[in-house]
């Protein structure tokens, strides 16, 4: 199969539709790890135990990296990290709204409920980008790939021993039929013709309608396993905001505020370094 | 959401240096076999260690290559491009800034160079097995155990 391979040096030949599929593919990576990454960080020094509490803002870090990763392939097209990130206009983020949602307050539960459906799609969405046409995000995904096995053993973890008794199952159970609904949106399409161009130019070698289908396959059983029900996908009742569309609940702009809030304070115009460049 | 992203000041895009292509089997590269000014490069950027450990990052395996080029700047001047591919222990890593400074500067400090450009790479994937026998040494002597490739206890 001789699939064509795109290096950096040919990012100027690429179409605008094709460019632009490349980013928005990207900017889907990025905007969902950096996002979580808040929401965990909001876990220091909180967190149920001092080893919970080290894991998760190591989750965290992970998480941050592997944003950092995919926004530098992004800056490859010409921004720099204040454009994709600090100044950037809050409703131009593509995230799936799961990750931008408030935890319900005080519950480890929904936390990791949280972050196995989403490592569980992140697995899956990673093997399809393994094979991509785009040769600097392929070589990425493997170093990505290892640190993303331990978040799927973490919350499994987790979520064993919470499931263990009754009352602990039973909030499990409410985080679950709280945020199921919004995993799904992790397969919202962006928009038809994004996603035609995505695939045609082999940037991602599966549909989202396939990955959806294989994380289903994935996590219903494994989460019946643990005695809980999970909600019919195609009777779920689709959020309002899906994020991927541009459209966000109430809760991302007050999140990108608390982000963004150091930034703007000290009035930077470019994010802190150790030191200064060489040059 | 194209236009509105770009700014006066954003980085040069579409940088024309591809990496070479790795086997996990050419690595760690020391810079063994490397002549002149690369020579050069390789052993100033020995000097740079890990900012824990005492320990060269090019014992730590972290330098996948180093590679010297004759080029023209904006001006149509020649210029002399030290290229220095490396990889970090892994993604979230808070040092990633300092380490690709030092190695920048310390490159860029060979005579004979006049600019020096750290590329990250992340393929093939950095193991604690492309940690050198000298790093390994370093780190055992500052009172870490390192296991040999082969996994068992060294």
């Amino acid at each position: 199969m001789a699939a064509p391979t795109y290096q950096r040096a040919d990012l100027g030949e690429l179409d605008g539709a094709a460019a632009e599929a490349l980013r928005t593919l990207l900017f889907r990576l990025a905007d969902d790890e950096l996002v979580l990454g808040e929401r965990y960080i909001e876990w220091q020094v909180h967190a149920p135990t001092l080893e919970s509490d080290l894991a998760i803002s190591n989750i965290a870090q992970d998480e941050f990296g592997h944003a950092r990763l995919w926004y530098d392939l992004l800056e490859d097209f010409g921004d720099d990290e204040p454009a994709l990130i600090w100044e950037r206009d809050p409703g131009s983020f593509r995230h799936a709204t799961l990750v931008e949602l408030p935890t319900r307050q005080g519950d480890w539960g929904d936390t990791i409920v949280r972050g196995y459906l989403y490592d569980v799609a992140e697995q899956l969405r990673l093997e399809a980008v393994a094979e991509s046409s785009y040769a600097p995000l392929r070589e990425r995904v493997g170093k990505v790939q290892s640190e993303e096995r331990y978040h799927r053993e973490h919350a499994q973890n987790w979520l064993e021993r919470l499931t263990d008794d009754e009352p602990g199952r039973a909030r499990v159970q409410a985080a679950l039929d709280r945020l199921f609904p919004y995993a799904l949106t992790l397969f919202a399409p962006v928009d038809e013709a994004t996603e035609a161009a995505i695939e045609e130019h082999g940037f991602r070698t599966a549909s989202l309608a396939d990955l959806r289908e294989q994380f289903l396959d994935v996590v219903v059983p494994y989460l019946e396993s643990l005695g809980l029900d999970v909600p019919e996908p195609d009777e779920v009742e689709r959020p309002e905001a899906v994020g991927r569309d541009g459209q966000h609940t109430e809760h991302w702009d007050a999140l990108f505020e608390d982000m963004t809030h150091t930034y703007r304070e000290l009035g930077r115009t470019s994010t802190t370094k150790l030191m200064e460049d060489p040059e | 959401m194209s236009s509105d992203l770009r700014r006066d000041d954003a980085p040069c895009p579409y940088p024309d240096y591809t990496p070479a292509r790795r086997e996990l089997a050419d690595l760690p590269n020391t810079g063994a076999d490397a002549e002149g000014t690369e020579r050069r490069v390789w052993e100033a950027v020995y000097e740079v260690e890990d900012p824990e450990m005492p320990v060269s990052v090019v014992d730590l395996g972290l330098i996948y290559g180093v590679e010297v080029r004759e080029e023209v700047d904006d001006t149509d001047a020649p210029r002399t491009t030290a290229y220095v591919e490396m990889t970090l222990t892994y993604t979230g890593c808070p040092a990633r800034d300092m380490l690709t400074s030092d190695v920048e500067a310390a490159a860029a400090s060979v005579e004979g160079v006049d600019r020096a450009e750290v590329v990250l790479v992340y393929s093939p994937e950095w193991t604690i097995d492309l940690v050198t026998e000298r790093g390994r040494e370093a780190l055992r002597e500052f009172g870490l155990s390192v296991p040999d490739p082969e996994g068992h206890d060294a």
